[in-house]
């Protein structure tokens, strides 16, 4: 029997960027065969890299986050890129030129015999290829179509582009998450709306794939991602909508009314440790442990709304404090006496903390030519049956070409032979997509 | 027909993540059973309330995350309430709960006490998982992302990281927790599994793709680390600008999008090849010598005129709002993204509607949040008991 629960689902995936090949990955994981439809004579902006022509030194110049290859990328970045790797595990990759009408017939061959077809693209780019709703419904009757637009497939906003960013703008997030004390110009490059768009993504297929197991019926799923991700900020949303109040950043204090809720330096420059009093227990427990100062001992900072009015100057005395501490043993032992805390872990102190390690967090996965052994992570969730894993590795461009063409999609020789002649079928890009 | 009509799930999750996941369930059709402690869910205590007055059927948060449940009080330290979480586990196709592993244990809601009596699916959500060496250490939303998150590198290079806005973080592995559900529900329906299924919120923060996942790959390939930036971005027009009357975020990148920023802002300077060359967006004095003309561009334009000029040359602006331009904003209203709860002694309120729009079995919001225990005798005698018997469980303490 089989233990993966979308065992047999299949998905025609459109999808780009993060927000939708993260909604996908999660299905994949669940046993769903997730079929990426790459194109070789275009490149598909912030999906496999942020450049095809990615070096050594260009990465160099670009953030780790989204040019973190291997220090020579070699000639085929766009298999080997920090940002995208990752939401490509566990799926199939196959190229086509769907531009050209015998690859739109293969990629409507796919949609016929798949479940979901997935995308994200800039509005209007399936119609333009000719796969509009209505005629993916004409081929798969009870298709599951997602569309993730940025701001709607209908109304005033329709023709607005947006990467994640500017969605997080429009949801409300940005605006959220400064310093007190500065304008919101320095808040670029946070995608929380990617992370939040895979997952509502993802949870609407389910549920639409359930409907469709009790009434056999297909739907069109439109998740406009600037309305889906402004329910991250329900707090700033009702209290205008109920009391008028609009909310700016807090800074790194807490709209649950949490004081102190912080970030304080430790004895190493840059290497910081969060401390928050959950109640006025945990602020007693604090106390304590900081060997009951003086001014900790004042009557009114016993209850949260007395600590509140105290708000800067409990800031600075604990991190007065905190200053001369090391972070490591601080968290552990403030855990141990009751007090929510923990260091603020950079990329390398997580893929090292010792917590995920035990727990099994990693996967080791072997080489490939494009990019090192190295351990990748596991999906959040441990499921004790179901076998829900890093199973496959990520995807390489067109690697997984054979496998649709023939067993998938069933052609013949002479028409995988005429398809590759043709150049649809590829696992590197055609000069045109790596120079245009 | 909603999409889990016919699912029941028995919620003894509170606070922000567990409900979270649950009312996904509950929006989607399912009967969500919530099992609250005496006194109520804290989360009811959580601002903002409805004007600043504070009370267990006031607050806006908790009103969001828990419509359309039923509330049934039981004191599940009492040991007559075991029986009682026996018989409302008959009613149940699926299981969430978010505890400590310790408190599920005491609760008697850990997986071993409950797939003796019944072998469904158990969604856990922990703040670290059921084992390891910080099993039983505490979060907050700010640790929480602190810890799992990309925090490290959010905010300026010379200033503290930054958090995100609000319980964001938490809100996050609620929805990560929800993914799981639909998974567990699938597996049970369709192949008659039941299983622990275990959330760690540190894990859902650990697996976030805005840049987390990111970073830690770009240190396991290139061993550079994801720090924070000393002010916004070099190079051509990007981030965030002022406008007359607020602030727009920006994407020029070489290409189409820098040359439809150009047609917007429509200034012949700016078309000079120049700007087409990839190092000038590394260059400093060249986003200066941009700036110069963008600048008065911006600021001449408010946040409105701005995007619908972006609109028009198809280029990758958009403006910040806050709650209020949510509220306030024509689009979100016309589309249908606000909707309305009616609230006992409150009347009438907003509410946030769909997150996606699924046509033929669609998000609802019925009901407003449930007062505490105002649905115990209903849900007690769905599950079998006599009046008698609840009247003797209310006296005891047991339910209230």
């Amino acid at each position: 029997m089989s233990t993966l629960p979308l065992e047999g689902i299949r998905i025609c995936d459109f999808t780009a960027v993060w927000a939708g090949q993260t909604a996908t990955m999660y299905l994949a994981d669940m046993g769903a065969e997730c079929i990426k439809v790459e194109n070789p004579y275009i490149w598909n902006p912030m999906t496999r890299a942020a450049s095809p022509r990615m070096n050594a030194a260009l990465a160099q110049m670009l953030p780790p986050w989204i040019a973190g290859h291997p220090p020579e990328p070699g000639p085929r970045p766009w298999n080997n890129s920090s940002a995208f790797m990752h939401v490509m595990r566990n799926k199939k990759s196959f190229t086509v030129d769907s531009r050209r009408p015998e690859g739109l017939a293969v990629v409507k061959q796919l949609i016929r015999i798949s479940d979901i077809v997935a995308e994200n693209l800039a509005l209007g780019t399936l119609d333009k290829l000719g796969l509009d709703d209505g005629t993916i419904q004409s081929i798969r009757p009870d298709a599951i179509i997602l569309h993730m637009p940025a701001f709607g497939r209908t109304g005033e906003y329709i023709e607005g582009r947006g990467y994640g960013s500017h969605i997080d703008g429009v949801a409300g997030s940005t605006v959220l998450r400064g310093y007190r004390d500065t304008a919101p110009v320095d808040n670029a490059n946070i995608f929380a709306g990617d992370y939040w768009g895979g997952m509502m993504g993802a949870f609407a297929l389910m549920a639409a794939l359930r409907h469709r197991r009790r009434t056999g019926r297909g739907q069109v799923i439109e998740m406009a991602q600037s309305e889906s991700s402004a329910h991250m900020f329900p707090q700033a949303a009702l209290d205008a909508a109920w009391n008028g109040r609009v909310h700016g950043s807090l800074g790194n204090r807490s709209v649950e009314g949490l004081v102190p809720n912080g970030v304080f330096p430790t004895n190493v420059a840059d290497s910081w440790l969060v401390i928050s009093c959950r109640n006025d227990e945990e602020w007693a427990n604090l106390v304590a442990f900081m060997g009951r100062p003086a001014w900790a001992l004042r009557p009114e900072l016993a209850t949260s709304s007395g600590r509140a009015a105290h708000e800067d100057e409990i800031e600075e005395r604990i991190a007065d404090w905190t200053a001369t501490r090391d972070r490591e043993s601080t968290f552990h032992e403030l855990q141990r006496a009751g007090v929510t805390a923990g260091p603020v872990l950079n990329a390398a102190e997580a893929a090292d903390d010792p917590h995920l390690a035990s727990t099994g967090a990693w996967k080791r996965l072997p080489a490939t030519e494009d990019y090192p052994e190295v351990d990748w992570l596991r999906p959040a969730y441990r499921f004790s049956v179901s076998d829900i894993d890093l199973r496959e590795p990520p995807c390489l461009f067109g690697q997984h070409n054979d496998y649709v063409y023939r067993e998938v999609l069933g052609l013949s020789e002479a028409e995988i032979d005429a398809l590759a002649a043709a150049g649809h079928i590829a696992t590197t890009y055609a000069p045109e997509a790596l120079n245009g | 027909m909603n999409a889990l009509e016919g699912l029941t799930v028995l919620d003894f999750t509170s606070h922000i993540a567990g409900p979270f996941c649950t009312r996904l369930l509950a929006g989607m059709g399912a009967r969500v059973i919530k099992v609250e402690r005496p006194g109520g869910d804290t989360c009811r205590f959580l601002p903002p309330f409805k004007d600043d007055q504070p009370g267990p059927d006031r607050s806006a948060l908790f009103h969001y995350l828990n419509a359309d449940k039923e509330s049934v009080v039981v004191d599940l330290r009492a040991e007559a309430s075991r029986g009682v979480v026996s018989r409302l586990l008959a009613l149940a196709d699926v299981v969430v709960t978010a505890s400590s592993p310790a408190q599920e244990t005491a609760l008697g809601i850990d997986y071993a006490t409950l797939s003796a009596v019944k072998d469904v699916p158990v969604v856990s959500l922990t703040n670290f998982g059921h084992e390891g060496p910080y099993r039983d250490y505490t979060l907050s939303d700010t640790v929480l992302y602190a810890m799992g998150a990309e925090m490290y590198s959010h905010g300026l290079e010379d200033r503290e990281p930054l958090k995100l806005g609000g319980t964001a973080a938490l809100l996050q592995c609620g929805a990560m927790a929800a993914v799981a559900a639909m998974g567990a529900i699938t597996a049970y329906e369709i192949q008659g599994i039941g299983q622990l299924v275990d959330v760690p919120l540190f894990d859902a923060q650990v697996n976030n793709t805005d840049r987390r996942n990111s970073a830690i790959m770009a240190w396991r390939f290139s061993g550079r680390i994801q720090r924070r930036a000393a002010g916004a971005g070099a190079g051509l027009a990007g981030g965030i600008y002022p406008v007359s009357d607020g602030f727009v975020e920006v994407t020029a990148s070489a290409g189409n999008y820098w040359r439809r920023f150009v047609e917007m802002v429509n200034d012949d300077a700016l078309r000079d090849p120049k700007w087409e060359n990839p190092m000038t967006a590394m260059n400093p004095a060249a986003k200066e010598e941009a700036d110069a003309i963008v600048y008065p561009w911006m600021l001449s334009h408010t946040r409105g005129e701005a995007w619908e000029a972006a609109r028009e040359a198809r280029a990758m602006l958009a403006p910040l709002y806050t709650g209020l331009d949510i509220w306030q904003d024509e689009n979100f209203r016309s589309r249908g993204f606000w909707t309305e709860i009616e609230v006992p002694e409150l009347g009438t309120l907003p509410m946030l509607g769909r997150p996606f729009i699924l046509p033929d079995s669609p998000w609802r919001v019925d009901r407003a949040a449930p007062s505490p225990g105002q649905h115990t005798d209903q849900v007690l005698a769905d599950a079998g008991f006599t009046t008698g018997e609840v009247s003797s469980l209310r006296a005891q303490g047991v339910v209230a």
